[in-house]
């Protein structure tokens, strides 16, 4: 009697479970089947885009994703923005999982012979037929020539160009440059006046977010303009740092570093401990009086610093021969492909077809604060400002340096910025040393 | 019937056993011997790319003069990280939970208290200990700026690691202080009477009795937070960044290559290269673990 009663409640409890294991794997496949996959015909279904976080771009997005859903009503987007830190663990899980549609690809461009090895897993995507071929799409001819060919892998184009920025400018408070009777520095020299003058008077010349490391290297990216002010200059001194004919210990490297690490020592007391996203709001409060920045930044600055004094923009001098400080440089802002996986093609395709019309790409470079890499487009009144900076388009070194994979974290930029003082402990010339010593031993 | 207690008949032990292992074989061994297999690739985590067999070359490359200087400042730090939290954490929460299992007003809310940093998480905990040491505001700068001083905090290399071992001890300290408390409950009375009646003091008592009845919650908790300590990376990407120096440990040069690559640079990410220092990591959890844990038996038959 015992034993049946226990078979009985053995087969209620398999029964049981057998209904909620039926019960789970219908909801997963509901969950995992939202989208329609319409790879041809009229755009509908969901959108996944995916995007690497800034404010402004996000802003931007958000606004060219609401007018393309009132124009494609059957189509949803899915609209995600990863912090940088991140992007590449979600872009890699996504793009294996086959859930994105449109997404950012990073450090975009074809490698000279001798740094092959080091080609980015987006170029490499590329070249193994995980992205779409965006060459014969109309829109792609709305974009600049010039920028679509720093893009170019294998001579096609993969990738649409949102816009450039400038990363080697100084944001300054012009109020306060007016009242100290200062002038926009056009030398080394200058810039070097500019910083005990306004230390004399009690003010902090520089801010910066150093506890993000980054943005204490867009100061070293400044002084790299000035030293080396052109693509050929910069390709030029790539190729040589490659094939060891320039060390890291010469003259010119470690004069990056030596003229990095005296702005340092002119920015706020420690800045290696101040967060990026810190820096616009300490500038609006005038805690400093310039700081180094991207123009993908300025709507941003602008909005922090409202009507409470006027802002301008120069190229970092690094140089102390004006004529290589006269322009900034600058980088191809974010790319976005469409993967070979993805399910919703026609709308990607459908999006990247609108975000290129006129009209929508401008309300996207107000918002987004990029300048544009179609012609004829016309400019914000920031950009405008800046205009005499920006008349060749100057690639920055973060553009054009090759890192080598297989050496040590000094040498990543090359020169080494994160190991100076404060962020690190040494001086320019260890920093130099051991940049030099963690490059030469990959070889 | 006596054999199979608790249960009438033995299917149910086979099968809730049965499926305990399977669950352990799915989702722990077959992935740690996956992450094994990568160790020996070039696995970069993206679809349509090729992976080739590497066979040990990412060793290599993790023991090569180039990555030797990072690979040995990440071993460095997390040794560091590992015996200096561990230490100061049995120590703390010994010293709390002798306090809080003596009768005290109030003892229940203070418990509560001393456990709560645990549930928070790593990113509230992340959060609250940036907003304490926020260097333009932040409470530790204003008082710090009382007696004239001033700091970066988690951006100072020289100081960033000491302080996100003081708040992995915080985040933990709950957790060890509850083993211990659940030691010190289970140590009769008595003999902590007997003792006092023949005359032992306070610190005889500790000593005598209550040290080596409480050994094997110090070897649980030894053992618990070395394991933690040296897996950790969470509390010092939240606080100090991914690819800051100072405060790089193993656990955190194995996300930073396997899912993010360095930030700001074309620093690629590698999975295989990844699970080679996982492996390393692995080795070194293991080898820790494992002397530790002779060491804490030895001396609990010794007490």
């Amino acid at each position: 009697m015992a034993t049946t009663k226990l078979r009985v409640e053995a087969l209620a409890r398999r029964t049981v479970l057998s209904a909620v294991a039926v019960a789970a794997m219908t909801v997963l496949a509901a969950c995992s089947g939202t989208t329609a996959p319409t790879s041809s015909g009229a755009p509908s279904g969901t959108l996944q885009i995916l995007v690497s976080s800034a404010d402004a771009s996000d802003a931007a997005f958000k606004a060219v994703n609401g007018g393309f859903e009132k124009k494609y009503p059957k189509i949803k987007v899915v609209f995600s923005s990863v912090p940088n830190a991140s992007y590449a663990a979600t872009k890699s899980s996504r793009l294996t999982a086959g859930n994105v549609d449109v997404f950012v690809v990073n450090s975009f461009r074809e490698l000279p012979a001798f740094a092959k090895d080091s080609s980015s897993d987006d170029v490499l995507l590329a070249q193994s037929g995980g992205l779409l071929d965006l060459t014969k799409q109309p829109f792609m001819a709305k974009y600049t020539k010039t920028v679509l060919d720093t893009q170019a892998i294998g001579g096609k184009q993969y990738a649409v160009p949102t816009g450039l920025s400038y990363a080697t400018g100084v944001y300054y408070n012009k109020t306060l440059f007016e009242k100290d009777g200062l002038t926009v520095p056009t030398t080394w020299g200058e810039l070097e006046k500019v910083m005990s003058t306004l230390k004399a008077k009690g003010v902090t010349p520089f801010g910066i977010g150093g506890k993000d490391i980054w943005p204490a290297g867009v100061v070293g990216l400044g002084i790299v303009a000035g030293e080396y002010p052109t693509a050929a200059d910069k390709a030029k001194a790539v190729q040589s740092i490659w094939k060891g004919t320039t060390k890291l210990t010469d003259p010119v490297p470690e004069e990056i570093l030596t003229k990095t690490e005296e702005i340092y020592q002119n920015a706020q007391p420690n800045f290696a401990g101040t967060g990026y996203a810190d820096i616009p709001t300490g500038f609006a409060a005038g805690d400093y009086a310039m700081t180094v920045d991207g123009t993908w930044n300025a709507p941003v600055i602008t909005a922090a610093v409202g009507s409470s004094f006027d802002i301008g923009y120069f190229p970092l001098p690094g140089s102390d021969d004006a004529k290589n400080n006269a322009l900034l440089n600058g980088k191809i802002e974010l790319q976005l492909a469409v993967p070979a996986n993805a399910k919703n093609k026609t709308a990607a395709l459908a999006w990247l077809n609108y975000f290129s019309t006129k009209s929508v790409y401008t309300t996207f470079l107000t918002g987004s604060g990029f300048t544009s890499a179609q012609p004829g487009i016309a400019s914000t009144p920031f950009l405008d400002s800046i205009k005499q900076y920006t008349t060749t388009f100057e690639p920055g070194w973060d553009s054009v340096w090759v890192p080598n994979t297989k050496a040590g974290q000094d040498a990543v930029y090359p020169f080494n910025f994160p190991a100076m003082v404060p962020l690190g402990t040494s001086t320019p010339e260890q920093a130099a040393q051991a940049s030099q010593t963690a490059w030469s031993a990959a070889f | 019937v006596a054999t199979s207690f608790p249960f009438p008949r033995r299917s149910p032990v086979r099968v809730t056993f049965g499926i305990g292992l399977a669950a352990l074989t799915v989702f722990g061994l077959v992935p740690a011997v996956a992450v094994l297999v990568v160790s020996f690739t070039d696995l970069r985590g993206l679809p349509y790319l090729p992976v080739d067999w590497v066979g040990i070359q990412n060793y290599v490359t993790f023991f090569s003069p180039a990555k030797w200087p990072d690979s040995l400042n990440a071993l460095r730090n997390t040794v560091v990280f590992a015996v200096v939290s561990t230490v100061f954490q049995i120590a703390l929460a010994l010293a709390i939970a002798l306090l809080l299992n003596r009768p005290l007003r109030g003892r229940s809310f203070y418990r509560g208290v001393v456990f709560m940093p645990t549930i928070l998480g790593v990113t509230v905990t992340g959060l609250v200990w940036s907003l304490i040491f926020n260097v333009n505001r932040g409470p530790a700068t204003s008082l710090l700026s009382l007696f004239g001083g001033r700091s970066a905090f988690f951006g100072d290399p020289t100081i960033a690691l000491a302080l996100v071992i003081v708040v992995q001890v915080w985040m933990v300290l709950g957790v060890a202080v509850i083993i211990f408390l659940s030691g010190l409950q289970s140590i009769p009375d008595e003999l902590s009477e007997a003792a006092n009646i023949d005359g032992a003091g306070a610190w005889k008592r500790l000593r005598f009795i209550t040290f080596p009845l409480l050994a094997p919650a110090i070897t649980a908790n030894v053992l618990l937070s070395i394991v933690n300590a040296l897996q950790s990376y969470q509390l010092t990407y939240v606080l100090s960044g991914p690819s800051n120096p100072a405060t790089q440990v193993l656990s955190l040069l194995v996300y930073v290559q396997g899912f993010g690559g360095v930030s700001g640079t074309a620093q690629l990410q590698s999975q295989g290269y990844a699970s080679a220092v996982s492996i390393v990591q692995f080795v070194l959890v293991g080898v820790v673990s494992l002397i530790a844990l002779r060491f804490l038996r030895r001396r609990e038959a010794r007490l």
